[in-house]
C-alpha cells in the first residue's frame, strides 16, 4: 500500500469526528430544579425519541458518506474484487456462459451455495460486457442446453440469467462444453471465450478450442455428501441405495421413516460408495419418506420419496429359444441384450401373448420375436395396453407369413406379411442416424431375409428407417398414450448379423426410453422428460407446485406434449382420467463423482488474461453510494426542518391559551 | 446560598419595610370591629336568659321591671391575634423567568404587610416558622416596635430544609401556634404546600379549631401554575428525591390536573374545619393579594 493510499484511507479518521458531534448533541436535557416535580408524570418524549432515530440515521449516512470519501479518495488505488472481461486492444469479445446447473450445485460451502456464486459470477462478468459483445448461455445439467443462442442483447442475457433455476439434474459437461463452443463458433468476433462456471464433477472435459477458463476455482472444491439415490417400497420393506462420497461422510449418520418413531434407524455402513439397506414400514403408510439423520454439504439430496413397488421397468419377452437363441446355447437374443443394457428393469419371458389386458400390468414394453399371428382376444388386450402407454415392439421373421387362420399381425401391420430372401446387404445407415453413432456399423449384416412391408402395412406409420432399396425397416405406429414398432428383422442370428451389432443394442436402448418416457416408469431421474400424446389432457403437481407441461414439436417424432421434472420429490399426474404417482430420483454418479482439476487449457485460458478476478476500479460505485448518502442525508434534513417548524407553530398558537 | 439569595431577590421587593407599609397603605387604613357579643366595655343590648349563660349578666332592673330574666350584651373593640406561619422551606427559594422573586420573598412582604395592618389597627402579631435556617421565632405583641421585629425577622430568615419527610418539624410549629392563639385569633398560614409530609394538612388544618380563624394562603410561582415549559424536560424536586424525566407537551394536562386536584383536596379539608385556602401567584399585584387573603380572613369592614 502506497503512501497515498494510506493516506486517502486515513480520511476515514474522521468518521470520529460525526460520532462525536452525535454524542455531545444527544446529551440529556439540562436538570433543573422544579418544586411540584411529584405532580409531574413521567411522560416518553415521542419528539426525543424521533430525534434519536433521525439523529442515528444522520450519524450513520454522514459516517458511510466519510468512508466512502476516503475509499474514492483512494480509487483507483484500490480495487475491488469483481469478475471481468479484459480485452486486447479493447475488441469485442464473444463468450460463452456454462453454468453448471446439476445437483451438486446446489452444495453449500464457506461463500454460500455454488449455484448462487457461480450465478453471482455470471451476472459480474455479463456487468463488464459492454455493446458489441456477443453472449451465449449454455446449462450444464443433463441433457445440455442452449439457454440463450449467441447474442448482443445484453438484457436478453441478463432476463436469461435471472430466470434460471437450480436443479437436480445430473452433470453433462462434455455436451455443454461441445454446444458453448458451437454456439460461438460462427461469430465473427476474433476474441472468443468460454466462461465454464462448474463444481467440474462429471466427465472428462473436452480438449478444444476456445480454451475454457474456470474463473472460480472454488466451486470444484471437494465435498462431503450423503444422499438418498433412490428408494423402492417392497411389500413390507423398503429399498433405498444410499451413497456418499467418503468414509467419513457416512459415520454416524442413518436412514430412517419420516415421522415414523417405531421403526429404528438404520445406520449406513462407514465407507465411501453405495448402498442397499432396508427397512420395515407398514403397509398401510401411505407416501413414505425417508431421510438421513445428521447433515452434510447438501441438505436437499438427504430426503426422498419412497416409489411404489416395482419401480422398474417391466419389459415381457415373447421369444422362442429355439429360434431366436445363439447356436452355444442361452436365453434368446433378446433376452441377453436387454441383460447386457442393464439399467432398472424387470425382464419376463412369456410363452404366449396375453389374453387379457390385466396381465401386461406393471410392464411398459412389450418385445415379441417373429410372431406367429395374433390372435383376436390377445390384440384387445394389447390394443389396451398400448393405449394406456405401453410400448409394443415386433421383429418380423419368416413365421409372419405362415400366420394361421383367424390370426394377423394387426395392430404391427395390417395386411400379410412375405418374408422376402433376396434382398439387399445392408440397411440405410443415414436413416438409422438419430440412434448415434452406433448406426454407422451396419454394413455388411449377411441377411439372409426381411419381412417385406406393403403400401397398405404403412397407411397411418411413420417410416423410421429404411433398407438400403429403401424398403420400411423400422416403422412407428402411435396408438393412444403408446406406439407400436414393427421391424422388418428377427432377432435371429440365423437371419442376419443385426443383432449382433451395436445398433441393435442402440435401438433396444431407444425402445426401453420410448417405454419409459410413453408409460412413465415410476421413478426417474431428474431432468428426464415425460411425454404424453399431443391431445391428452395432462396435469402435473409436484414438490415445488404445478409442473409446466408444454407442446414440443420434434422433427421426427411429430409433435408432443412434454414436462421435464428438474427436482426430486413426488410427482402426481393427471393424464386424461388417470392419476398416477411418479418419484423423481437423483442420477447416483451425480452423488459420487468428484470435482476434477480443471483441465490445462483451463489454466492457459487464464494466463492468457481471459478475465480478471481481482482489480476493477471502484470509482464509478462508490462515488454512486456517496452521491446517494448525500442526497439522503439532505432529505432528512429537510425533514427535520419541516417537523421543527410545524412543532413551533403548533406551540405559538398554544401559548395564548395558557 | 448565594443561589438562594439571589432567588430572593430583596431588591424588587425591598426594602420590606417600605414596601410593607406601602402595600398595607393601599389596603386598609383604620380599626375593625369584632361582631363577637359579651363581655367588653360598651352595651350591646339584651337577649332572653337561656341556661348555661354567665349570671353575672343577668340584667336584675329588667327582672324586677318586667318579671324577665334578660341577659346584659356588650360589644367589644378587637384586640384579635393575628398569628403568623410561614413556610421557609427549600421550595420556597424557587424563583421562575416571569415572576419577580422568589416565593419566600413574596410570601414575606404579605406578611410583613398582613403584620403592619393588624399593628396598625391595635391588634398583636406573632410569627411562627416551618423549614428554613436562621429564623427567629416572635411571641405575640403589638405595638410599632412588633412590626420592626417582624420585618427583621422575615428579612433574616432563609428558605432551606427539606420538610417532605419531616412531619413533626411542622407539627412543632403548629403546636407553637396553637398555643399562641386563642379563641378569636386569625392564624394565616402562608406555604406553596409542596413537597410536605404526609399528614400535614392535618396537622395544618387543625389549626381552625377552638375558635380560630385558619386562612391558608398558597404562594406559587407562574411556572408552577401553568407549565410554561417545552420539550424533553429532566425535572428534580426541592425537597425529597423525585426526579422526572419527561416531555412538556406530554406531561403538561396530566400536572394541572394534579395541581387542581391537590388544590381541591385542601381547600376541602380547611373548610371542614372553618378555614380557607387563598392561592396568590407571585406575579400577581402584591396589594391584590393581600385583599385576598383579609378577604379571606373576613376582617375588612
Amino acid at each position: 500500500m502506497s503512501f497515498l493510499v494510506a493516506a486517502a484511507l486515513g480520511v476515514g479518521l474522521l468518521i470520529g469526528l460525526p460520532i462525536a458531534a452525535h454524542l455531545l448533541r444527544r446529551g440529556k436535557a439540562r436538570e433543573r430544579a422544579f418544586p411540584p416535580t411529584a405532580l409531574v408524570p413521567k411522560a416518553r418524549s415521542v419528539a426525543r425519541e424521533r430525534a434519536t432515530l433521525e439523529d442515528r440515521a444522520l450519524l450513520s449516512i454522514r459516517g458511510l458518506l466519510i468512508l466512502c470519501l476516503a475509499v474514492l479518495g483512494a480509487t483507483p488505488f484500490v480495487r475491488c474484487s469483481r469478475l471481468s472481461l479484459t480485452r486486447s486492444a479493447g475488441a469485442s469479445v464473444a463468450f460463452a456462459l456454462v453454468l453448471d446447473d446439476s445437483h451438486s450445485m446446489r452444495a453449500r460451502g464457506e461463500g454460500g451455495a455454488r449455484w448462487d456464486r457461480a450465478l453471482r459470477a455470471g451476472r459480474e462478468l455479463l456487468a463488464s460486457a459492454r455493446e458489441g459483445d456477443a453472449i451465449a448461455i449454455v446449462l450444464a445439467g443433463k441433457p445440455a442446453r442452449l439457454a440463450l443462442a449467441a447474442t448482443m442483447d445484453l438484457n436478453a442475457a441478463r432476463r436469461t440469467l435471472n430466470e434460471l433455476d437450480e436443479s437436480d439434474r445430473s452433470t453433462d459437461l462434455d455436451s455443454a462444453v461441445g454446444l458453448a463452443r458451437t454456439s460461438i463458433e460462427s461469430l465473427s468476433h476474433h476474441d472468443k471465450r468460454v466462461v465454464l462456471l462448474s463444481d467440474l464433477a462429471g466427465d472428462p472435459l473436452p480438449e478444444g478450442e476456445p480454451a475454457l477458463w474456470t474463473p472460480v476455482p472454488d466451486l470444484a472444491k471437494p465435498l462431503e455428501n450423503c444422499a438418498i439415490s433412490s428408494a423402492e417400497r417392497r411389500g413390507r420393506r423398503i429399498a433405498a441405495h444410499v451413497e456418499c462420497t467418503s468414509a467419513a461422510a457416512a459415520a454416524g449418520r442413518a436412514l430412517q421413516l419420516v415421522g415414523v418413531k417405531t421403526e429404528q434407524p438404520v445406520a449406513l455402513a462407514v465407507r465411501a460408495g453405495i448402498q442397499e439397506l432396508g427397512l420395515d414400514v407398514d403397509p398401510k403408510l401411505e407416501h413414505p419418506e425417508l431421510e438421513l439423520t445428521g447433515a452434510d454439504a447438501l441438505k436437499e439430496d438427504d430426503r426422498a420419496a419412497v416409489a411404489a413397488e416395482s419401480a422398474a421397468l417391466g419389459v415381457l419377452v415373447a421369444a422362442d429359444a429355439s429360434n431366436a437363441s445363439a447356436e452355444t446355447g442361452g436365453p434368446p437374443v433378446l433376452e441377453q441384450a436387454l441383460s447386457a443394457l442393464g439399467g432398472n428393469t424387470e425382464l419376463h419371458p412369456i410363452a404366449l401373448l396375453p389374453d387379457d389386458p390385466n396381465e401386461f400390468h406393471g410392464n411398459a414394453l412389450l418385445l415379441l420375436d417373429d410372431p406367429g399371428g395374433i390372435t383376436p382376444e390377445a390384440r384387445g388386450a394389447l390394443v389396451a395396453f398400448v393405449e394406456q402407454g405401453g410400448v409394443a415392439v415386433a421383429f418380423l421373421g419368416p413365421r409372419a407369413e405362415r400366420t394361421p387362420l383367424g390370426a394377423t399381425l394387426d395392430p404391427f401391420v395390417h395386411g400379410a406379411v412375405h418374408w422376402e430372401v433376396k434382398t439387399p446387404s445392408d440397411i440405410d445407415e443415414k436413416s438409422l442416424s438419430w440412434l448415434g453413432p452406433e448406426a454407422s456399423g451396419l454394413h455388411d449384416l449377411a441377411l439372409r431375409g426381411r419381412a417385406g412391408l406393403s403400401t397398405s402395412d404403412l397407411l397411418g406409420a411413420r417410416v423410421l428407417a429404411t433398407f438400403s432399396d429403401h424398403q420400411p425397416f423400422l416403422i412407428e405406429r402411435t396408438l393412444g398414450r403408446g406406439a407400436l414398432y414393427t421391424v422388418a428383422l428377427s432377432t435371429s442370428v440365423e437371419h442376419s448379423n443385426f443383432p449382433l451389432r451395436p445398433a441393435f443394442l442402440a435401438l433396444l436402448d431407444y425402445f426401453l426410453d420410448e417405454a419409459r418416457t410413453r408409460r412413465g416408469a415410476t421413478q426417474s431421474v431428474a431432468g428426464t422428460d415425460w411425454l404424453f400424446p399431443l391431445n391428452a389432457s395432462v396435469s402435473i403437481e409436484g414438490p415445488h407446485g404445478a409442473l409446466a407441461v408444454h407442446e414440443r414439436a420434434a422433427p421426427a417424432f411429430g409433435t408432443q406434449k412434454a414436462a421435464t421434472p428438474t427436482l426430486t420429490g413426488r410427482y402426481t399426474l393427471r393424464i386424461d382420467a388417470t392419476r398416477e404417482e411418479r418419484v423423481v430420483t437423483l442420477d447416483p454418479s451425480e452423488i459420487t463423482t468428484q470435482p476434477q482439476k480443471p483441465p490445462a487449457n483451463a489454466a492457459q485460458a487464464r494466463a492468457n488474461g481471459n478475465g480478471n478476478a481481482g482489480s476493477v476500479d471502484a470509482s464509478p460505485e462508490i462515488g454512486f453510494i456517496a452521491l446517494a448518502l448525500l442526497a439522503l442525508e439532505l432529505g432528512l434534513r429537510v425533514l427535520r426542518r419541516v417537523r421543527r417548524e410545524r412543532a413551533t407553530s403548533a406551540g405559538a398558537l398554544r401559548s395564548p391559551a395558557e | 446560598m448565594s443561589a438562594l439569595r439571589q432567588g430572593l431577590d430583596w431588591g424588587k421587593l425591598a426594602p420590606l419595610r417600605l414596601r410593607a407599609k406601602s402595600v398595607a397603605d393601599g389596603v386598609y387604613a383604620g380599626g375593625h370591629r369584632s361582631r363577637r357579643r359579651g363581655a367588653g366595655i360598651e352595651f350591646g343590648g339584651h337577649r332572653s336568659y337561656v341556661p348555661g349563660d354567665d349570671l353575672r349578666f343577668i340584667d336584675r332592673h329588667a327582672l324586677l321591671r318586667h318579671g324577665e330574666l334578660l341577659v346584659r350584651q356588650f360589644e367589644t373593640e378587637t384586640d384579635r391575634t393575628l398569628c403568623l406561619l410561614v413556610d421557609a422551606s427549600a421550595s420556597m427559594s424557587y424563583c421562575g423567568e416571569r415572576a419577580p422573586g422568589a416565593k419566600y420573598a413574596f410570601a414575606a412582604l404579605v406578611a410583613a404587610a398582613l403584620t403592619k395592618i393588624a399593628v396598625g389597627a391595635g391588634d398583636r402579631v406573632s410569627l411562627d416558622w416551618f423549614g428554613g435556617e436562621r429564623t427567629v421565632e416572635l411571641a405575640t405583641a403589638g405595638g410599632r416596635e412588633a412590626f420592626e421585629r417582624v420585618v427583621g425577622a422575615l428579612e433574616t430568615a432563609q428558605p432551606s430544609a427539606n420538610m417532605h419527610a419531616d412531619l413533626p418539624a411542622l407539627e412543632r410549629a403548629v403546636a407553637r401556634v396553637e398555643r399562641r392563639a386563642m379563641r378569636g385569633a386569625s392564624v394565616v398560614v402562608l406555604s406553596d404546600l409542596l413537597d410536605l409530609a404526609v399528614g400535614a394538612e392535618e396537622a395544618i388544618s387543625s389549626l381552625g379549631v377552638r375558635g380560630k380563624k385558619l386562612t391558608v394562603a398558597r404562594v406559587l410561582d407562574p411556572d408552577e401554575v401553568d407549565f410554561p415549559f417545552t420539550g424533553p424536560l429532566h425535572l428534580r424536586a426541592m425537597e425529597g428525591e423525585a426526579r422526572v424525566e419527561t416531555d412538556a407537551a406530554a406531561a403538561r394536562p396530566q400536572y394541572l390536573a394534579a395541581l387542581e386536584a391537590q388544590g381541591q383536596r385542601w381547600s376541602e379539608r380547611l373548610l371542614s374545619r372553618g378555614g380557607s385556602l387563598v392561592l396568590l401567584n407571585t406575579a400577581d399585584d402584591p396589594v391584590k393579594a393581600v385583599r385576598k387573603v383579609l378577604d379571606a380572613v373576613g376582617g375588612v369592614s
